[in-house]
């Protein structure tokens, strides 16, 4: 009961502090608003054409869904270890029973909630304005469980990534840094066909590879490739699980302590 | 105060990037006691509080409650860094909760904004507080789980006249009922008020320790009887013949070490001269002259009506490696009993 009351206490706080920075609210839902309406509705996909977008709609929403599971977490996470820095707040908690693990996973919750619903905006507009045609069925609710183990991965990816930077800027560059390369060779936006034969084990490293391969499995086709690329929905959701747990550990130990 | 040790630390040591920022403390502070820490910016205090509350690693042994600092109790300890920033955005009861919501048990919120005085600021973002409001919810963020041991990295920066003594006030009774104090800060007259006994930290070294009377004596210098006028230089001499030591100064003879009892020699020797003064002035040691001694930090400058700035030495500035971090210098809050211009110490 303790830790839950602790658990609680950051997470209320965490969530209060959010939704009261109205710019912070407003970029978190647009940035990928704005993204379905260039590629979705200016750019559009030419199914059968070359190049990028060229395949059906439904295709590119785990690329969609991607953006918002990697960039909200890695700069919201990175920045708020930076802010608590800046305001000595991390050594003002390492004298209070929360420990780097609980901090992480609150922050990590209210994340989850709020990439929850910009998911859910995502989903809606990608279906609405760029006529994507996706089988409705109980698999969706495996979204659910991809967006919130994207969201703890990268939770724990943006927790290294604030402790290693010296600010917040530097953490803004470092997280850009990570995240472009890996939202676009993750099989989300380029697809493997468009990559040299000799890169594609290199896509296959990425951890957002598996939510993109598992939540284009549970919206668009079974896959079709050979090794990893051929796995379906539960197991790149397994995977995307393993890798999870193994993120937020090392982010739960990069939180700073003290000074 | 009982003899329990809560805060120890023996042959304590910490450096910066080969700057050194604890040179071999020790100290011992007791169960109930207020310990005031005093020090140049600079000197190791926010470093010492670091690692007495396991925040920071350091050398040497450093315990609470009889368990290493990082190992101890932490529903017991209430911490206010120095330049503690918490969210902007919640009000003050939100902070105070949420720091509350992180112990087993705490106090109620309410009461522990009436206790610092902001029960009728409690709905109001931290960030809209004023600079001593925010301050004093810092403050309560530290009170919050009732602890048995508080350190307070310089808690009234910032804080007006009224507000300080109130939190003073608070301060005491804490310690009068059992809880031990572990106070930093630049105000000596604060130390003086609160601390039953005060430190010295200079270049990471303990340099004195003892009560605020105690380093008075061994350490603040003799009393000084100041006599002013235009026309006083005529009474050096009598002054001399009569047994006292005198140093003349501009339209000013200053006479050190006079005890209450020789001062009516030193009027008699005057008025015998015929000398005439405008002012007489005895003035006993301070704290701060204890500070000024030991840290042999002097302030030399003269202010000069509109001009930009008063030159000399100052503390604030000392150009010492900061452990204060970046506008330690700005958070300052200056000495309220700062020696007077044109006054050369």
């Amino acid at each position: 009961m303790t830790r839950t009351r602790r658990i609680r206490a950051e997470t209320v706080a965490a969530t209060r502090s959010f939704l009261r920075r109205r710019t912070a609210v407003f970029f978190t839902f647009f940035f990928p608003l704005l993204l379905v309406l260039i590629f979705g509705v200016l750019v559009r996909t030419q199914p059968g054409g070359g190049g990028l977008f060229a395949r059906p709609d439904a295709y590119y929403l785990p690329g969609y869904l991607a953006t918002v599971v990697l960039f909200t977490p890695l700069s919201r996470i990175g920045s708020e270890i930076a802010r608590h820095r800046d305001g000595h707040r991390f050594e003002k908690l390492a004298t209070t029973p929360l420990t780097r693990g609980e901090w992480l996973l609150a922050h990590t919750l209210v994340n989850v909630g709020v990439i929850g619903v910009a998911s859910l905006l995502v989903f809606g507009l990608v279906t609405l304005v760029t006529g994507a045609e996706i089988p409705v069925s109980g698999d969706l609710l495996l979204l659910v469980p991809f967006v919130a183990l994207a969201v703890v991965l990268f939770c724990g990816v943006g927790a290294v990534l604030g402790r290693a930077s010296d600010s917040q800027d530097g953490v803004i560059a470092a997280s850009n840094s990570v995240a472009l390369p890996l939202l676009f060779l993750s099989d989300t936006f380029v697809s493997p066909d468009l990559l040299p034969e000799w890169f594609l084990p290199a896509v296959n490293l990425s951890p957002l590879t598996y939510f993109s391969r598992g939540v284009r499995a549970v919206t668009f086709a079974a896959p079709d490739g050979a090794g990893l690329a051929g796995v379906g929905a539960v197991g790149n959701l397994a995977i995307l699980a393993v890798l999870s747990v193994v993120c937020f550990a090392v982010g739960a130990a990069a939180v700073p302590r003290g000074e | 105060m009982n003899d329990a040790t809560v805060v120890r630390a023996v042959d304590a040591r910490k450096s910066y990037d080969g700057t050194v920022a604890l040179d071999g403390v020790s100290l011992d502070v007791r169960e109930g006691e207020v310990f005031g820490l005093i020090g140049p910016n600079g000197a190791g205090k926010t470093t010492l509080v670091r690692a007495l509350t396991g925040t920071a690693d350091a050398e040497g042994t450093l315990e609470l409650f009889g368990d290493a600092a990082g190992d101890s109790d932490r529903s017991r300890i209430g911490l206010l860094p120095q330049e503690f920033g918490p969210p902007g955005r919640l009000t003050a009861r939100e902070l105070v909760g949420y720091y509350g919501g992180l112990y087993e048990e705490s106090r109620r919120v309410d009461d522990v904004l009436t206790d610092v005085g902001l029960a009728d600021d409690a709905d109001t973002w931290y960030e809209n507080l004023s600079g001593g409001q925010k301050r004093r919810a810092c403050v309560a963020t530290a009170l919050v789980n009732d602890p048995d041991v508080l350190f307070l990295d310089e808690p009234t920066t910032g804080i007006d006249p009224a507000g300080r003594r109130a939190l003073w006030g608070l301060l005491d009774s804490l310690a009068d009922s059992g809880v031990t104090v572990f106070l930093t800060s630049h105000s000596m007259e604060e130390v003086e008020r609160l601390a039953d006994r005060v430190g010295l930290l200079r270049d990471g070294e303990l340099v004195a320790v003892g009560t605020p009377a105690e380093l008075v004596v061994e350490h603040g210098g003799p009393a000084r009887f100041v006599v002013a006028g235009p026309d006083v230089g005529a009474g050096a001499d009598p002054l001399r013949d009569a047994g006292f030591a005198v140093e003349v100064g501009t339209d000013e003879l200053v006479l050190g070490d006079v005890t209450p009892a020789e001062l009516g020699d030193a009027v008699t020797a005057l008025a015998d001269a015929g000398v005439d003064y405008e002012s007489l002035t005895w003035t006993e040691p301070t704290l701060e002259d204890v500070y000024l001694r030991l840290t042999g930090e002097t302030f030399e400058g003269t202010f000069t009506p509109g001009a930009s700035a008063v030159e000399g030495d100052d503390a604030a500035t000392d150009g010492a490696p900061d452990e204060d971090g970046p506008g330690g210098a700005g958070v300052d809050d200056g000495d309220a009993s700062a020696p007077p211009a044109e006054v050369d110490r």
